[in-house]
């Protein structure tokens, strides 16, 4: 198989990050103190490799990237200073926009101006679509002398504006994961067949890492923190997207439920645990202490600052509700939505929304690899290790 | 307290083998030479090797000479154990403000007897020995010191008077205090040497907590005719190791160390303490661990090439960790870069951290000019006067001026010895001639 080199590959990556990869002179000093790295995949050495060689091809159909949790050692470790882990997040960087055709991934990542007109453009489309409706009506729908927010935002009108924004995203997404599949699966030896029963058998590998992350564990207990935080914002919100996009009808309503209702402790657990866990964030980058805090570009500010706002908003349209305040709630579900729609849409093309389907499909696909080879030579698994 | 006033042309800091070539390179030209020696004895870090590289000389066979070449030159007056405080410029002299440390013991009385170092019985880990052999509270520093005179630990003596009632000479004076001395020098050679760097530099090595985990100088002792076992013992059990790992670069071509030059001399010492390992243990497997091996000196390369041939084992990769296991034998984790990438634990009886050199002194603790980046003495005109140092009238030799080998040291030395005579004949009037007469004793 012939392989095509791109000499350009290292100056393209670095535009997504990391620190000057010429400076690497292959010791293996990363790969060896990197815990998680062994088990048929070594990393970061290797593919910082073909970064310098410009192995575009064997870089794009590499899983390793997505298996490092930036736990920082082989940068602290490194004898040349030249940031390993701060590499492999910006091949991680780079494969997103790799794998997102569209082009919007490099974009954002590259151009800080992208980033403003996509988030001005999003937030502008709520506000359109409400001035528009009530143009049409005349602003005679909205009720101002007490709180009934469905007259300002008619719930299905928005729930149907929802569907069709997470049927476009999630479209988006689902192409992106298949390019990746695409890169990740393509035989070296065209003979070779992966059998379906392979990726049936592992899916279950796919949906527990999909909502654990569990393999963060392994990069040692200091990092279990870490881990935790990540795990309250995934739960706090899963939860939101379940109540957004799968129940709105029910979650945006005028009635005021009892506290012990679901509708109200899911939105207080989910509001609380992404106020902590993203403020956590932010603090940790604003103060750069650790090593996966040390460097961040305008994208990595993004989410957990979108995620704040988002739930300050939207626990403040709940109590301006509960306090009877019309004109604050209406107005304050606006920047609510706005900021969040924002969000969904610079996020989703890249960053957190890749990761959360990248990390999981690479951690299957490798084990459907590894299924497929234990299955053709029995004794791989046997090799002597010393 | 005692003030000595010392008149000489030359003070040379610094007792070990680029110190002692330099001292003798200026006082075979008639000048007078002051070597001024922190530790209790001269010979600096040279004389506790065993071999030297690329030659398998002996150590102490080229630098005990050296050193009783210094001691008994009607030129040269040795100060050991006394340290540096100051050293100012006043005209065309340099004024030193030495401060000798109060042995406990006689210098002029004590004859290197030992009866003394039989009748302690405080036991304590020898410095010289790098901590594995025991030595007395009282002690001539090692068998072949200059000056062969015993010193005191008073931190640790227990004050039992043994020594006192053995001394046949009466030397032993517990109420010795700290002596001033002030030198007046025409020109000042710094032949300060190195350190290893601290084996508990890195905390993936085990922060020296490690008993078989030993530093390079800690194995040349071992390897050395008169070490503390006498042959090649791990620490931990006595155990002779079948199996020896070489950690190279430990410390030096490492910037998360801080340290981000390459120390020069640690790829060949590891061959050689390699090499004589075979010799002394023909069973043992012995692998080293490299990023790249600098065989670049005269007869280096054929060095390597031998090593090879004998069957040391080299693997390329950065040793990330070193842990142990329950028996205490060191397991280093490395990448096989070499074959397919993976990660490997590797069990081995003994390993060796082949230390970087940093630089074992600071120049403004005294009043001299601030060192290079690197922290090793700064030199101004490397191609056309490597000695020269920012200081006027003060030159540098050997691994002062960064990690070097002994030949190459030896070689500075004498440019450094050479440059300070040019610079005393041209800057003060006591030409060559007429002073072959003061010794000071």
């Amino acid at each position: 198989m012939s392989t095509r080199v791109h000499p350009e590959l290292h100056r393209d990556i670095a535009r997504f990050g990391g620190d000057d990869i010429t400076k690497c002179m292959n010791c293996g000093n990363c790969t060896a103190v990197c815990s998680l790295a062994g088990d048929g995949a070594v990393f970061p050495r290797k593919t910082i490799r073909y970064m310098q060689l410009g192995l575009k091809d064997k870089l794009l159909a590499s899983p390793e990237p997505w298996l490092c949790y930036y736990c920082g050692e082989c940068s602290d470790t490194c004898p040349r200073d030249a940031n390993p882990a701060e590499t492999m997040m910006a091949m991680r960087r780079w494969l997103t926009a790799e794998y997102d055709h569209s082009g919007r991934g490099r974009r954002l990542y590259t151009s800080e101006k992208a980033v403003v007109t996509t988030i001005l453009k999003a937030a502008f489309i709520p506000l359109a679509l409400l001035l528009a409706l009530h143009a049409v009506t005349g602003f005679q729908r909205i009720v101002t002398d007490r709180v009934e927010l469905n007259t300002f935002a008619p719930v299905m009108w928005v729930w149907a504006v929802v569907l069709l924004h997470f049927a476009f995203l999630g479209y988006h997404l689902m192409m992106n994961a298949l390019h990746m599949i695409q890169h990740i699966m393509k035989p070296e030896d065209p003979e070779a067949k992966v059998p379906w029963a392979a990726y049936l058998l592992e899916l279950k590998s796919l949906a527990i890492h999909f909502i654990t992350q569990k393999r963060w564990r392994e990069c040692g207990e200091e990092h279990d923190g870490q881990w935790l935080t990540h795990l309250l914002l995934v739960s706090g919100y899963v939860i939101m997207l379940v109540l957004v996009v799968g129940m709105l009808g029910w979650f945006q309503t005028d009635n005021i439920y009892p506290v012990y209702h679901p509708q109200r402790w899911l939105g207080y657990y989910a509001t609380l645990v992404l106020i902590y866990a993203s403020a956590a964030m932010l603090i940790g980058r604003f103060r750069k202490r650790t090593q996966v805090h040390r460097f961040s570009r305008p994208t990595d500010w993004l989410f957990p600052s979108f995620i704040l706002v988002g739930a300050i908003t939207g626990i403040l349209v709940h109590a301006f509700r509960y306090a009877g305040w019309p004109w604050p709630t209406y107005g304050m579900y606006l920047i609510h939505v706005m900021a969040m729609v924002a969000m969904l849409d610079s996020e989703v093309g890249i960053g957190k929304w890749a990761h959360m389907i990248y990390r999981p499909l690479a951690i299957y696909l490798m084990n459907v690899k590894k299924r497929t080879q234990n299955q053709a030579v029995p004794e791989a698994g046997a090799l002597p290790t010393n | 307290m005692h003030h000595d006033k010392i008149d000489t042309d030359a003070l040379v800091i610094g007792g070990g083998i680029a110190g002692l070539q330099a001292a003798l390179d200026l006082a075979d030209q008639g000048f007078r030479v002051l070597i001024v020696e922190k530790q209790p004895s001269i010979g600096g870090k040279m004389i506790g090797l065993s071999k030297v590289f690329p030659t398998l000389d002996c150590c102490s066979c080229i630098c005990t000479p050296r050193m009783a070449e210094a001691e008994h030159h009607p030129n040269i007056a040795i100060m050991t154990y006394t340290e540096v405080r100051h050293v100012r410029r006043e005209g065309d002299r340099f004024i030193a403000d030495l401060v000798k440390k109060p042995r406990y013991v006689d210098e002029d009385k004590c004859t290197g007897c030992r009866l003394c170092e039989y009748a302690c019985n405080t036991e304590l880990p020898h410095e010289f020995e790098g901590d594995l052999g025991v030595r007395k509270a009282i002690y001539v520093p090692f068998s072949n010191a200059v000056p062969q005179v015993a010193l005191l630990d008073l931190e640790n003596c227990i004050l039992c008077g043994r020594c006192e009632k053995v001394c046949p000479v009466g030397a032993i004076d517990f109420l010795q205090q700290p002596q001033e001395t002030v030198v007046r020098a025409g020109t000042v050679v710094v032949a300060t040497g190195y350190e290893t760097i601290r084996t508990d530099f890195k905390k993936e090595y085990g922060q020296g907590r490690l008993p078989n985990v030993l530093g390079a100088l800690q194995v040349e002792r071992l390897l050395a005719p008169h070490g503390p076992y006498g042959r090649v013992l791990r620490p931990s059990d006595g155990k002779v190791p079948d199996s020896i790992a070489y950690v190279q670069c430990a410390g030096s071509r490492d910037r998360s160390a801080g340290v981000s030059y390459c120390s020069r001399v640690c790829c060949m010492y590891a061959i050689k303490q390699a090499m004589l390992l075979c010799g002394t243990l023909p069973l043992a497997d012995i692998t080293i661990y490299y990023m790249d091996i600098r065989a670049f000196g005269k007869g280096f390369e054929q060095f390597y090439q031998n090593a090879k041939a004998m069957g040391i084992e080299f693997v390329k990769a950065k040793v990330a960790s070193i842990t142990e296991d329950q028996q205490q034998n060191p397991i280093v984790r490395i990448e096989v870069i070499e074959e397919d990438g993976r990660v490997e634990q590797r069990q081995h009886d003994m390993a060796v951290l082949s230390l970087g050199l940093v630089p074992g002194w600071d120049p403004r603790e005294v009043g001299l000019a601030a060192p290079a980046p690197d922290g090793f003495i700064r030199c101004t005109q490397p191609m056309i006067a490597p000695c020269r140092t920012p200081d006027e009238g003060v030159f540098v030799a050997g691994c002062a001026a960064g990690p070097k080998d002994i030949p190459d040291s030896i070689i500075e030395a004498g440019a450094a010895a050479m440059e300070a005579a040019a610079y005393l004949h041209e800057h003060t009037h006591v030409a060559g001639k007429e002073t072959t007469t003061t010794c000071m004793k």
